[in-house]
């Protein structure tokens, strides 16, 4: 690990982004609605002013909604491996980078995965404000990057920025930047910083207390049934969770044969777990309510990743039509006696 | 090679009917790679253009590669099963799941409870522990009807080396059993000359959970007590998430769960 | 993730191609695909949220089963063809029926699904290039009562308030619907405003989603709306608690409606409706003394014989508690398809020209004649139900059906088989192989609202700017462009437009609701609601604010009926039809979709469990329903959400279409048929077996 100093964000993403195709957080379409999207090289640099939390985490650049797992031609069938050219993301805020990290170990043996994990390079940057909702500091997953999330890592003292290197890789593609090393207090007040912009986020004791409750099986069934009623099988928490994984595949035609194509999928859905019979274990939407939330809080899950399946992004509850986004549920449940 | 999602070809090499709307497929090796597999775990089935579904081994891979498997036909992909025939040249992965726990029932007592269409998962540790010589086997199996049995070849093979009995919701004649299977429990233990030490049980969730209270109950430890659990199966790895159960995943963690896990997860949420 | 991938990722921003919300949607485009969905947080109507339909558009939208070149039928199958070829076939089987038997033995069906501009030159087309007032679309069969009630008591037949005034009002009744399934964003603000303290009144023959979540349930039998709000009303007048001053101020003919349910006493009307006598009481006072109560409604209201009336004692009530005018109250009607408002607002209609001028007045017909330098027909047109009857009868000859699916949207479903067979020459314009494209004689293919542009107007009124993502398939093209190089053949010249903006500014020029609208300036404000003009210029929100449209607000008596088929002892049953919020209309789009597709295969029947046990129904049970008018078979789904004696079926799936068994009994007024009430037997298809 090593840091340097840098005068601007923006000449770390122009250098980076002359080396490989390079996709970072903008404004799309001339709005305020911040967007993954390829840095243009025949655009002009564009000003960062802030670093941008996008509709959607950097899930889908390693797991996309739709992809093609192999082909049957009319014969036989041939895995359709993809072949990625070497990507960089840019200015990845903590939380998504927690959920990359998971994500990277659930599908630590599927190699549709990997191969675009493996041809990707991440640019972290610590949040120095909090976000609308966010609440990663609760869930362990910020608002500085965590070691070993990223292979950079940008961090704001005052007018310059600290780089970090975070592995070789990295740092490889610094090459060519003059830059100069940073003094070793810069780190440690980056370390004495974290606490300070933690400090800044709003009480988030519900979603600790409703943590507790989920635990310790304290949420009564008819609270998750009320909650049920509420859930209107829209898939968007699911598609917007930067760890929710789950996929279902069909057979697509094709001209001389199929393709099967695996799609995110969502376990909200009444037929998530419907059988060919009819029987349906989860047939109650209070049911799957309840399997959602278990699975992002239960200590469980901390066995198997090191921490818990939320990362405290908050887009779940900016995207639920039906009001039960991460804080709506936390709230009842750590309300109820 | 073919890697995690992607099916290789299987020939479909011997079909028969047998039981309501349920046929047995034999399936052999295409390009002579073959694998084993341990009694409980399962696999899958693509047919292209009607997408995979997970089913189980009814006999285990022979030397040739060949294993069976018995199917109903319960909807799109079975059904296009069903039109596949001799000869054919369909999708498969596996094997997938965990097996039941030969190493813990070898020299025991052990008893099988099956109901309907539960039997198939059971039948290749059954054809395993009756051959076994030193473990004392016994089959109780129960289904709604006489239409309902399936496995009757392999049912008169069992019947020569273990007590096997088969009782109905509604018989269809007089010399037949009547009642759940654990009606019988007593007639069966006098078999096997003691009350069994294991359980292994496979068929509708309310037959086998009650068959798990009932033996807790007579004081057998639920870690003697072993569940096949039906779930929607469908990547096989554990990663598409339909098949979870609590914490745990049936198609990498279960099938098979003991009775001591599974009061366990079914414990960590409300429903 | 090529290296060339950066010029070709792209988001772009459009509306959400489904229902009459009208939601925000980022179209994400990865090497010319669409390959997936970004909700807008800055969208004032979705605010970040979507349904399971909007988030499926990718699906809905993709190129497989895209037709992408004329087809011609010949003996019995499609081939290919060229434009050219199509466009002949088309203009002398067209010509040929005109000149026999005039420009009547004509017609097109335009689409609630296409943009303002493909409908306005959809009308354009019949008028002005056919010479027919034979135009009409789907609106007929979900909210031409609204149109035609809301016209006669308000003068203007749309929803009165923006979907905003949800989280003002304190009381928000919904009246046969269910938002959080058909219309889910805006159901989820209806969830959100109860959460935050409003209180929900449903009334509904059905245990809805929002109905187990009210503070008062109305649960009435099917077809006795009219019964139930006359009691109400009858209940309000007869305690004092009518909006007096506003009556006085902005009402007329108050003495005949209080004639009228003062007949309507609490006692007959729970006779009639089933509904308890406390739980009437309790909701008039609840929706008569709230400061601000907001009134919806959908097809429980419009889809009876007695469609008109009822939409007009939804008025009535309204009216009469003075809840419209402010913000947060109103008469909200919500549209089915994402731009229904906006083909009635275009004209696509038998009567009215754009922006609802009559055809029947000689100054419309002028100024019309005049601007498209044609002389236009005088002849009240056809509805699409009198189209297929008129093809049966052989008074219709040809028609043009614009991207809808009647074979399996329409009542009885054999019927409009039949006629369709019997034109000289049906011509499909769509996206996909439906049952209605598949009885065609010549399919002409359409680009998607992914690829082109456009407007939709969306149920409040918001005029909303479609952008094109993607190129279309193959020979698409879209459908107002389709229609002018028709146009052109058929010798009329008046519609060879550059681009979808030049007809924007026709449609402004034309109509007053759009007069002060631009593409510019609906880019700037997200949209903007009519009326727009110099009074005017940044939308109307809230209409009737000082006085209605047609000046004073009118209360009009009607009567109960009980629906045109009820149950007896040969049809014991009362069938009604619903909707999913996984499907939208024939399911040619979310069926598209796996995820979609697998939540509700191919078609249920909703049974009380009563009723189930009473045949032996299991769940997944396989069932035959039948009518005096066709069968179906489906299998049970048995729920308390469908009150005993009632069955209900929703309509999407064409392996099992409800419409084989409704009625076409009709409303006088709109001819709406009556979709939502009709009698049938249902019988257990495995009792036999077991």
């Amino acid at each position: 690990m090593r840091a340097f100093l840098l005068e601007s964000l923006e000449q770390l993403r122009d250098h980076l982004a002359a080396q490989r195709p390079l996709f970072t957080p903008q404004f799309a379409a001339d709005s305020s609605e911040p967007s993954w999207l390829p840095l243009s090289h025949n655009t002009p640099s564009v000003a960062i002013e802030q670093p941008l939390l996008p509709a959607y985490p950097a899930k889908q650049f390693f797991f996309p909604e739709r992809e093609i797992l192999f082909r049957f031609d009319g014969t036989d069938f041939k895995e359709t491996l993809p072949k990625p050219a070497p990507q960089i993301l840019f200015g990845v805020r903590s939380c998504d980078l927690c959920a990359i990290a998971y994500q990277d170990q659930f599908f630590q043996q599927d190699p549709y995965y990997q191969a675009r994990r493996k041809a990707t390079l991440l640019v972290g940057i610590d949040c120095q404000l909090p976000c609308e909702g966010g609440f990663c500091p609760t869930v362990d997953a910020g608002p500085f990057v965590r070691d070993g999330m990223a292979d950079l890592v940008c961090h704001q003292q005052g007018d310059h920025w600290l780089l970090i290197t975070q592995t070789s890789e990295g740092e490889a593609l610094l090459e060519g930047l003059d830059l100069k090393a940073a003094a070793e207090e810069g780190i440690t007040q980056r370390r004495s910083q974290e606490p300070q912009v933690a400090a800044q986020f709003p009480s988030a004791t519900h979603i600790e207390r409703g943590i507790q409750r989920i635990n310790q099986s304290q949420v009564p069934a008819e609270l998750w049934q009320t909650m049920g009623l509420q859930c209107l099988s829209c898939s968007g928490c699911t598609s917007l969770c930067p760890t929710c994984s789950c996929f279902t595949s069909y057979d697509r035609p094709v001209d001389d044969g199929f393709e099967r194509e695996r799609c995110w999928d969502s376990c909200l859905y009444d037929a998530f777990q419907r059988e060919a019979s009819g029987h349906n274990p989860s047939a109650a939407a209070g049911q799957r309510v309840e399997r959602f939330w278990f699975h992002k809080f239960s200590d469980e899950y901390i066995k198997t990743f090191g921490r818990y399946g939320c990362t405290g992004c908050g887009r779940c509850e900016k995207t639920c039509p039906g009001v039960i986004g991460v804080h709506s549920v936390m709230k009842r449940i750590s309300a109820t006696p | 090679m073919n890697g995690l999602m992607t099916p290789q070809l299987i020939r479909i090499s011997e079909i028969y009917d047998d039981g309501e709307a349920a046929r047995h497929f034999t399936f052999e090796p295409v390009s002579g790679t073959r694998h084993s597999a341990r009694p409980g775990q399962f696999f899958t089935l693509a047919i292209p253009g009607h997408g995979e579904a997970a089913f189980t081994y009814l006999s285990l891979p022979d030397a040739q590669g060949r294993f069976k498997a018995l199917i109903r036909r319960v909807g799109a992909l079975t059904s296009a099963l069903f039109e596949c025939g001799h000869g054919d040249l369909i999708g498969f992965r596996g094997p997938f799941g965990n097996s039941w726990p030969l190493e813990q029932l070898l020299g025991k007592r052990v008893l099988i409870i099956a109901g309907g269409i539960g039997l198939p998962p059971l039948a290749a540790v059954t054809d395993r522990l009756s051959t076994d010589g030193n473990t004392p086997v016994g089959l109780i199996y129960g289904c709604r009807s006489p239409a309902e049995q399936v496995l009757k070849h392999e049912r008169s093979a069992w019947h020569a080396s273990m007590p096997i009995l088969e009782t109905f919701d509604r018989p269809s004649n007089k010399g037949q059993l009547t009642g759940t299977p654990l009606d019988h429990t007593q007639q069966m233990s006098a078999k096997l000359g003691g009350s069994p030490e294991a359980i292994l049980s496979c068929g509708p969730e309310v037959m086998m959970n009650a068959a798990a209270r009932h033996f807790i109950k007579n004081n057998l430890p639920p870690e003697k007590i072993w569940l096949a659990l039906e779930r929607r199966m469908h990547c096989g790895v554990g990663e598409c998430g339909h098949c979870y159960l609590g914490s745990s995943t049936v198609c990498t963690d279960g099938p098979i769960y003991s009775w001591q896990q599974l009061i366990r997860l079914q414990s960590q949420t409300t429903a | 993730m090529d290296a060339d991938r950066d010029n070709i990722s792209r988001i772009i921003h459009t509306i959400c191609p489904f229902c009459g919300v009208g939601c925000g949607i980022g179209l994400r485009v990865e090497q010319e695909k669409i390959t997936g969905v970004e909700p807008l947080t800055s969208h004032p109507v979705s605010q970040g949220k979507l349904c399971a339909k909007g988030w499926s558009t990718a699906y809905a939208v993709d190129p497989i089963d895209r037709i992408t070149t004329p087809l011609i039928k010949e003996n019995g199958s499609f081939r290919p063809a060229s434009w050219d070829e199509a466009y002949q076939l088309i203009t002398e089987a067209f010509s040929t029926a005109i000149t026999e038997q005039g420009a009547d033995a004509v017609g097109v069906i335009a689409c609630a699904r296409a943009t303002n501009e493909d409908c306005y030159a959809a009308q354009k087309f019949a008028r002005a290039a056919l010479g027919t007032n034979n135009i009409d679309h789907c609106a007929r069969i979900c909210h031409s009562p609204s149109v035609a009630g809301l016209r006669q008591t308000l003068g203007s037949g749309a929803m009165t308030n923006s979907i905003d005034d949800i989280e003002k009002a304190d009381l928000i009744v919904i009246f046969g619907c269910d938002p959080t399934e058909n219309h889910s964003v805006l159901g989820g603000r209806i969830i959100r405003a109860k959460m935050a303290g409003a209180r929900l009144l449903v009334v509904d023959p059905r245990l809805t989603r929002l109905a187990r979540m009210a503070d008062l349930h109305l649960q009435l039998q099917l077809g006795t709306n009219i019964a139930l709000i006359n009691g109400l009303l009858q209940i309000i007048f007869a305690n004092g608690w009518e909006a007096a001053e506003f009556l006085n101020e902005r009402c007329e003919n108050e003495a005949a409606l209080r004639a009228k349910v003062a007949g309507y006493p609490p006692k007959r009307v729970t006779a009639i409706t089933g509904v308890p006598e406390e739980k009437l009481i309790a909701a008039a006072r609840m929706y008569a003394k709230a400061d601000r109560a907001l009134l919806t409604y959908g097809m429980g209201i419009t889809q009876y014989t007695t469609g008109t009336n009822n939409v007009i004692s939804i008025s009535n009530l309204a009216l009469v508690a003075g809840q419209i005018g402010r913000e947060g109250t109103g008469i909200n009607p919500l549209r089915g398809q994402n731009n229904v408002q906006g083909a009635c607002d275009m004209g696509a209609l038998p009567n009215v020209f754009p922006g609802y001028q009559e055809v029947a007045q000689q100054t419309s017909r002028d100024k019309f004649a005049d601007h498209w330098q044609k002389k236009l027909p005088e002849n009240k047109g056809l509805t699409s139900l009198g189209m297929t009857k008129g093809a049966l009868s052989g008074e219709v000859r040809c028609m043009l059906i614009m991207g809808e699916d009647p074979v399996v949207t329409d009542p009885d479903q054999h019927h409009v088989q039949r006629a369709l067979e019997a034109l000289d020459l049906l011509v499909v314009i769509e996206l996909v192989m439906t049952e209605t494209a598949a009885m065609a004689d010549l399919i002409l293919p359409a680009a998607a609202f992914s690829e082109k542009a456009g407007t939709f107007t969306n149920c409040e009124r918001r005029v909303q700017l479609i952008q094109p993502a993607i190129a279309a398939p193959g020979e698409a093209k879209p459908d107002w462009q389709i229609l002018g190089e028709l146009a052109s053949r058929l010798g009329y010249h008046g519609m060879d437009w550059p681009n979808a903006e030049a007809i924007f500014n026709e449609i402004t020029a034309l109509s007053p609701l759009y007069q002060g609208m631009s593409y510019l300036k609906l880019a700037e404000n997200y949209g903007l609601q009519w009326p727009c003009n110099e009074q005017a210029p940044n939308g109307t929100p809230l209409l009737h604010r000082q006085q209605f449209s047609r000046g004073k607000g009118r209360l009009i008596p009607v009567s109960h009926a009980d629906p045109a088929e009820m149950p007896d002892e040969a049809y014991p049953l009362f069938f009604t039809t619903t909707r999913l919020h996984y499907h939208y209309g024939c399911g040619s789009m979310t069926r598209k979709s796996p995820l979609l597709e697998r939540e509700t295969p191919s078609g249920v029947l909703f049974i009380n469990p009563a009723d189930a046990q009473a045949l032996a129904i299991k769940p997944q049970t396989k069932v035959r329903i039948s009518s005096r008018r066709g069968e179906v078979e489906t299998r049970a789904v048995i729920t308390d959400e469908v009150p005993p004696g009632t069955v209900a079926m929703p309509y999407h799936f064409k392996e099992a279409p409800s419409n084989r068994l409704t009625n076409t009994a009709q409303d006088p007024v709109t001819k709406m048929p009556e979709l939502k009430a009709c009698a049938v037997r249902v019988t257990n298809l495995e009792e036999a077996s077991q």
